[in-house]
């Protein structure tokens, strides 16, 4: 009776504690990716992590291992020696080189290859089609800023947008961002990409999203307050469903925007850098 | 070296001896006491914004209701923002810096090496007093309207000019900044002077305990760097007060011709040799107590040393890896990627060192080992998670997230936390004549490893998952919903280490009211100068300056023939 009473409360314990133990590593994975180049990050991620793993073991095994073994009563002599001789050094010299050769500058190729090859290579409005939206943070909100049917950036048949970003699936989309007030980042979780919004400067920031869906955009510079408030909605729609918005949001624009109301002229013009 | 002034007195009015004290010792203590006051004001914040993140609009327990009596004992969101400002900039400046600096810094150098005072003895009663100056005025700004700074502790413009921050607050924060800044400069040219010119007679520079090769590289740095600091947070008050615009642009400034982003230069230039500041004398610390409890000499010491040397240098040419997301031109992002990565190698060596140093040794478990074997636990892991930061394509998805939380948590605070207490509990006899209770040592050690293990690496889990820092409540994100139960678990275990803490404060004042004189000066047997003279240390030190004849770390000697494992810096070396 008592085994059986202590055999269904293990049970319990452990289908209780497993269920809990699954919600709390769903905790620590990343959002899913919505970009064509996101799991670069990724890839360099766990490339790092494993290159860790392999070192971190190697000191915890000198740690721990040495720790046991060379306990007093174990070891009732200490090895009288500086550590400066030949082969002490050539081994020192080896872990630091060993370190360096495999991790370092392993992690800094791949990231300087990523970086030119994915991040730092901006499309070419000349060759391609490029969704071009203009950011301006300001305290707690996100603006943006698409050019409207004359293509044209800083002029009265801009769309402007609040909060609600909507690109294409399956096109580039190049950010131009700065702020009106305090700095900001623009934080794309799902693209794992995000840029400062500096005021006085404009940064870049471009991606491809490949899947339709609504997700997250968030503020990760400290900027006040209501800094935790300052998010945005993602929305990536099919071709057609962005179109429909667009004409929509232009023909809205071109019927209300007031012409002579400087305040909505916070663009600028889009320039090739 | 011969003594450069004469011996004075022992003080004997109150005033003299406790207050206005140009005694190395008692500047010390002085020290210790106010870091570990602030210790404990900038780790109730912590509690206080942990609580928040795991349950955001629940009231803090017990205190909560008499600190926020119009939330109903909820933190409020702008509260939120000055508690981590001020946890921030209280935990690096007014607890690590008047702990590792302040306290040891003053303590242990003159002791070990052999000088009876530091070589400016008013500069140093200075510096005290002006570091309890820029506490009162951050205190003070606690208690105005607006209340303290609330922009981050890095405040960066144009949040902490006038657009984002009005009232004082920030103000107060930039001069408290400064007068600090005078303060640890002070003490830094003090500790440079006194290394250089103090040694006792045949004590070469790799004769000296890696303690004070720690100490003293910190104080170049220090040296260097804090005007840096100081002249930045000069520029921002300019800015809050006298409507100059250095770091004004853009369309809120009218006639702005500055920019925000040279504030960030200037603060990172000082910043990134900030942690080194911080860590070094932790190293120090580490590295000779592994070689004493080891009970042999400390692997290729000299190469720790010059390691250390070489990542002071190196520490001065990286910042710009704090600034990745601010889009620095390629080249220049490329050039701080590959200057960071170059740390790695230095570090590798001392950590082949250290373990080199326990490798074939007769390890006595003491408490300040125990500590020390915990650093290169935890500084392993704040070391290694520095590279994904260093990258810069994995620093635009992890910058200002929670991984960076976790990874400098790890490398300031669970490390430099670590050695702060394995030299308090290895000094403590010479401080105070006194023995720690070593049950209630190793209670608090295993404590503190087990919550602070749970809180930052808990912070690197929701960090690699997206996490961004300083939101008053991150369950208004959708990505961010199943992260409950991580930011649960971190806040407990935040109340675990901040529970263990009280079992440190117990043993360090039960000792010191309750305690029984040491009958033994040399309790840890080890030979550097400062174990030479009588526990408490007398005025004025050393009777006699000692003469140096060899290392500090002359442990295990087979040929050593007088019944003892270790010798005096001051014998002849016994050659094998």
């Amino acid at each position: 009776m008592l085994k059986k009473m202590i055999g269904i409360l293990f049970v319990t314990f452990v289908v209780t504690q497993s269920s809990a133990f699954a919600g709390f590593w769903a905790g620590a994975v990343p959002p899913e990716i919505i970009s064509t180049n996101g799991h670069e990050i990724d890839n360099l991620f766990m490339y790092t992590t494993w290159l860790n793993i392999v070192y971190f073991i190697l000191v915890c095994a000198g740690l721990f291992g040495f720790s046991y073994l060379y306990w007093y009563k174990r070891s009732p002599k200490a090895y009288y020696t500086y550590g400066n001789k030949k082969e002490h050094l050539v081994v020192t010299m080896i872990i630091g080189a060993a370190v360096f050769l495999s991790i370092d500058l392993n992690i800094t190729r791949m990231s300087n290859d990523d970086m030119i090859n994915e991040f730092w290579k901006f499309p070419d409005a000349s060759k391609e089609e490029v969704i071009q939206i203009e950011v301006l943070a300001q305290q707690w909100m996100w603006n943006f800023r698409y050019a409207g049917v004359d293509g044209k950036f800083n002029t009265a048949d801009d769309v402007l947008s609040n909060h609600d970003l909507r690109i294409p699936v399956g096109k580039k989309v190049e950010f131009r961002i700065s702020s009106k007030d305090v700095i900001h980042s623009l934080y794309f979780p799902n693209a794992r990409l995000k840029a400062d919004a500096i005021p006085g400067r404009i940064t870049r920031l471009w991606f491809q999203p490949t899947k339709t869906g609504e997700f997250d955009i968030a503020c990760a510079e400290m900027c006040g307050t209501h800094h935790y408030l300052m998010k945005a909605k993602l929305r990536v729609e099919t071709e057609e469903d962005y179109k429909l918005w667009l004409g929509e949001a232009e023909r809205l624009a071109l019927a209300g925007n007031d012409v002579d109301n400087l305040d909505n002229y916070w663009g600028w013009k889009w320039e090739e850098q | 070296m011969t003594y450069a002034h004469g011996i004075h007195e022992a003080p004997k009015t109150f005033i003299s001896k406790y207050i206005i004290s140009f005694d190395h010792k008692v500047i010390a203590k002085q020290f210790l006491w106010y870091g570990i006051f602030f210790l404990g004001v900038g780790g109730m914040m912590a509690l206080l914004i942990r609580w928040t993140l795991a349950y955001p609009g629940e009231a803090f327990p017990i205190l909560g209701s008499l600190l926020f009596p119009h939330t109903n004992g909820v933190v409020p969101p702008d509260t939120y923002a000055m508690l981590f400002t001020l946890h921030g900039t209280i935990m690096i400046f007014y607890a690590i810096t008047p702990i590792l600096i302040g306290a040891f810094g003053n303590f242990c150098i003159p002791l070990m090496i052999g000088a009876r005072d530091m070589a400016f003895p008013m500069l140093n009663m200075l510096s005290f007093w002006f570091a309890f100056l820029s506490g009162l005025v951050l205190l003070a700004s606690l208690f105005i309207p607006y209340g303290g700074a609330a922009g981050g502790w890095t405040s960066y413009p144009t949040l902490s000019t006038l657009i984002g921050s009005p009232g004082a607050g920030q103000t107060l924060w930039c001069l408290a900044i400064f007068i600090l800044g005078i303060s640890s400069t002070m003490g830094a040219v003090n500790y440079i002077t006194t290394v250089i010119s103090f040694r006792a007679p045949g004590m070469g520079y790799f004769d000296m305990p890696l303690t004070v090769w720690g100490l003293w590289l910190t104080a170049i740095l220090n040296a260097i760097f804090l005007p840096v600091l100081g002249a930045g947070v000069m520029l921002l008050i300019f800015d809050r007060v006298f409507g100059t615009h250095f770091f004004l642009a853009g369309a809120a400034a009218t006639s702005g011709t500055g920019d925000p982003v040279l504030f960030q230069h200037v603060f990172w230039i000082f910043g990134h040799p900030e942690v080194y500041i911080l860590i070094l004398p932790a190293w120090g610390v580490v590295s000779d107590l592994l070689s004493f409890f080891s009970r042999k000499p400390a692997f290729g010491a000299k190469a720790t040393a010059l390691s250390m040397t070489t990542i002071t240098i190196l520490s001065t040419v990286v910042y710009g890896h704090h600034m990745f997301t601010t889009q620095m031109s390629p080249l220049l992002t490329q050039t701080f990627m590959t200057l960071t990565m170059t740390i790695s190698i230095p570090s590798a060596i001392f950590f082949a060192n250290w373990l080199g140093t326990i490798w074939r040794g007769s390890i006595r478990f003491h408490s300040p080992m125990l500590f020390s074997l915990g650093i290169v636990f935890v500084f392993g892991l704040g070391g290694l998670t520095g590279l994904y930061l260093g990258t810069v394509s994995t620093d635009l998805y992890l910058h200002d997230t929670y991984f960076v939380v976790g990874h400098f948590h790890y490398t300031m605070a669970a490390s430099v936390l670590l050695g702060g207490f394995a030299g308090t509990y290895f000094w403590f006899p010479k401080m105070f004549g006194k023995m720690m209770n070593e049950t209630l040592a190793k209670i608090h050690f295993w404590g503190s490893m087990v919550g602070l293990n749970g809180i930052f690496f808990g912070m690197l889990l929701v960090g690699y998952a997206g996490m961004h820092r300083r939101l008053y409540n991150p369950f208004v994100y959708e990505f961010m919903k199943d992260m409950t139960s991580i930011n649960t678990m971190i806040t407990i275990s935040a109340l675990i280490m901040g529970a263990f803490q009280l079992v440190f404060v117990y043993n360090f004042l039960h000792t010191l009211i309750k305690g029984k004189p040491v009958t033994d000066n040399n309790p840890w047997e080890v030979g550097t100068l400062e174990w030479t003279i009588p526990s408490p240390a007398p005025h004025y030190n050393f009777k006699e300056i000692p003469t140096v004849k060899c290392g500090p770390h002359e442990l295990g000697n087979p040929n050593l023939k007088n019944g003892r494992d270790f010798q005096y810096q001051t014998e002849e070396l016994v050659e094998a």
